[in-house]
This record gives C-alpha cells, sequence and structure tokens, in this order.
C-alpha cells in the first residue's frame, strides 16, 4: 500500500463512519483498515463523533406554533381555492359574455330597424382614416364595447364588495 | 443461532423498509390530495414533518424564534408553491429547499455574519423524553451521555452554517448525500467534501474544548 493510497482512504474515514460512502468505497476502506492500525484507531476514534451525533435531542415545535402554522395555511389554501374558483368563472362569463353578444346582435340589429345591412355589410361606410369601415362593424364593436363595459364595471363593484366582506370577517 | 439472528435482523429491515415505503406512499398520496386543495392532506402533512423540520430551521437560525417564524413561512409557502412541485420530485428534499431558501434569506437580511460565524449562545435543547432515565443505564450513564450530548450540540452550534446544515441532515433526518446535494443545491461531491468538512471541524472544535478526548 502506498502512501497516496493510505492518506486517500483516511480521507473517507470520517464520512466512513458517517456511512456515506459508496460500496466501492466502504470496500475499500475495510480492506486498507484491516491490515493498518492507524487507520482502524482513527476510524474508531470518529464512530463516538457519528453515534453522538445521531442521538442529539430533537427541539419540538410548540403546539401553538404548529395550530397557528395550520390555521394560517389553511386560510391560504382557502383564499387559493376562491381565487381558482373565480378564475373559472371568470372563464366561463367570458366565453358567454361573447356567445351573448354575438347571439343578441340580429336581435339588437332587428329591433333597430336595420336587419338589412346584416346581410348586406358593404350597404354604406364611413372612413377612418384610410380604412373603410361598415356601418354593421362600427355598430357591432360599438355593441360588444357596451357590453363589455357594463360587465367590467358589475366585475369591479364585485370585486370592491368582496374585499369589503372580507375586511369585515 | 447466527442464523437465528440473521433471520430476525433480515424480518426487522423487511419490516423497517415495508414502514418507510408505507410512509412514501402516504407522503405521495397526501401531496397529491394537497394539490387539490384538500386541508386534510395539509394537516396530515404538517404533522408528519413538524419536528423535523423545526429540527432543521432551528439548527440553521440557531434561534427559536427565528425558527418559529420560519416553520411558519415555510408551510405557507408549501400552500403556494404546492402545485408546481413536481410530483416524481423527492417530497422531502423540495421542503428542506424551500426551508433552506427562506432561512438563508432571512440570514443574509436580519445578520449576514451568521452564516459564517457561531453565536454564542447554544441552542441546544433538552426534551422531557431525555430526561427520563432508562432502566437500562445507571443515572452515572445517563448522566455522562446527556453531558455528552451537550458538548457535542455546543460544539456543533459554533462551526458555521453550511456544516451545522450538512451534518443536521445527514445525522438527524438522515438523508443520503444526493438528497443533501438536492437541499443545498450542490454537486453530490461538494456534498460529500463539505460533510467530511463538517466532521473535521467538529472534531477540531470538540478536541480544542476538551483536549485529551475526555468529551468521548
Amino acid at each position: 500500500m502506498t502512501m497516496s493510497e493510505h492518506d486517500k482512504i483516511r480521507e473517507l474515514l470520517a464520512l466512513a463512519a458517517a456511512d456515506a460512502l459508496t460500496s466501492a468505497e466502504e470496500k475499500q476502506v475495510a480492506e486498507h483498515v484491516r491490515s493498518c492500525i492507524a487507520c482502524s484507531n482513527e476510524l474508531e476514534a470518529w464512530r463516538p463523533i457519528a453515534s453522538e451525533l445521531r442521538r442529539l435531542p430533537t427541539p419540538q415545535p410548540a403546539s401553538w406554533l404548529v395550530q397557528a402554522t395550520l390555521a394560517r395555511a389553511e386560510a391560504k389554501l382557502s383564499v387559493q381555492a376562491e381565487h381558482d374558483w373565480n378564475r373559472r368563472v371568470m372563464i366561463v362569463v367570458v366565453a358567454f359574455a361573447w356567445l351573448l353578444t354575438i347571439a343578441t346582435w340580429p336581435v339588437f340589429h332587428f329591433v333597430s330597424g336595420r336587419f338589412g345591412t346584416l346581410l348586406e355589410p358593404q350597404f354604406s361606410h364611413t372612413q377612418f382614416g384610410q380604412t373603410w369601415f361598415s356601418h354593421t362593424s362600427i355598430s357591432f364593436a360599438a355593441f360588444t364595447a357596451l357590453g363589455w363595459i357594463a360587465g367590467g364595471v358589475a366585475a369591479v363593484m364585485l370585486a370592491i364588495r368582496q374585499r369589503g366582506e372580507r375586511r369585515l370577517a | 443461532m447466527r442464523l437465528f439472528w440473521a433471520l430476525i435482523r433480515i424480518t426487522s429491515m423487511v419490516g423497517a423498509d415495508a414502514l418507510s415505503l408505507e410512509g412514501l406512499v402516504a407522503v405521495d398520496a397526501d401531496v397529491v390530495r394537497l394539490r387539490r386543495g384538500d386541508p386534510n392532506a395539509l394537516s396530515e402533512l404538517i404533522t408528519r414533518y413538524q419536528n423535523r423540520l423545526y429540527r432543521y430551521l432551528l439548527r440553521i437560525v440557531r434561534e427559536p424564534a427565528e425558527a418559529d417564524d420560519l416553520f411558519q413561512q415555510t408551510w405557507l409557502r408549501v400552500v403556494e408553491k404546492i402545485r408546481s412541485f413536481d410530483a416524481s420530485r423527492n417530497f422531502d428534499a423540495w421542503l428542506f429547499t424551500l426551508a433552506r431558501n427562506l432561512a438563508i434569506d432571512h440570514l443574509r437580511r436580519i445578520r449576514p455574519q451568521s452564516l459564517d460565524e457561531p453565536l454564542a449562545n447554544s441552542w441546544h435543547s433538552e426534551t422531557v423524553a431525555d430526561r427520563i432515565p432508562c432502566k437500562d443505564h445507571t443515572p452515572l450513564d445517563h448522566a455522562l451521555a446527556a453531558e455528552r450530548r451537550t458538548e457535542i450540540s455546543e460544539a456543533m452550534a459554533g462551526l458555521p452554517m453550511m456544516y451545522r446544515e450538512v451534518l443536521t441532515l445527514r445525522f438527524e433526518d438522515e438523508m443520503k448525500i444526493e438528497e443533501i446535494a438536492q437541499v443545498t443545491a450542490v454537486p453530490v461531491s461538494t456534498a460529500k467534501s463539505r460533510l467530511r468538512r463538517s466532521l473535521e471541524q467538529l472534531r477540531y472544535a470538540l478536541e480544542a474544548r476538551y483536549p485529551g478526548g475526555t468529551w468521548q
């Protein structure tokens, strides 16, 4: 056994006591220790340290701390669940709003007495800059915008009310 | 007779493996339930990990009040991030990584020098169970064992944070080197050399405090 190999094994002894060697390293150490008294003694010197480290008392969290943590974490979990629900509802509402807008447009158009232009989009035009827009398109955009603004205002009012309720709770 | 003891050993090893496998399955099931927003799963996980997590945080920050705060913050972070947790990963390593990041941020903010410097006060604490005398040992044995634990924990408290951390993960949480590497975000070889250096530092500290190996 050369000196460098001896030193290499010696570096592994602390890890051997910590059971942190690979099986090949373990085998190498075991073989060396059998023939080297100095390393055998060194390994024995490491063992009580490792053993005492494994037996250190475990400090435990106070029961109030565990209860308080659980309460706070559960509250956060329920807020997250509420946010998820709101997100899902928002997606459904947006999809529904689009459908409603498209579905009610012919009715609106019919009531406003201009049902015919729906079938003839080129009936009349207005110029914005270099682009020409049919009156039907402009009316539809205005109708959609009006619907979205009304929906947005309702959503903001609902959110403000919910926040107020949460503060009171 | 030797065969009998070998059989006993194998049976107990199989039993221990079965128990640890059962524990892993239970953790996985709780994690899946928590991802769905089940508060009971959260309660199960906190109960299961409370002692290990608290001990780890206390070993890092050494101040019980700070460990209390970080304990709460860690679980709040778990709730916040559980959906981004990759179920194929080890939950233990993920949880301890979250706790570690919070603890290190806290130490950097509160007392940056504490990442390397020891504190004057020891974090050593003794549980009620430690005070109950074991019938297999004499009161003298018990007193000596308690004294050794105090000495070793005081010496450990004097080590830099990264050494205390690796010692607690290996010896108290019984994590493998690969898991320690995962938690501390370093390569396996670094985790291994850090463990070796921490043991060497601890031994030097003990020998300096108690020359002639009187602590053993």
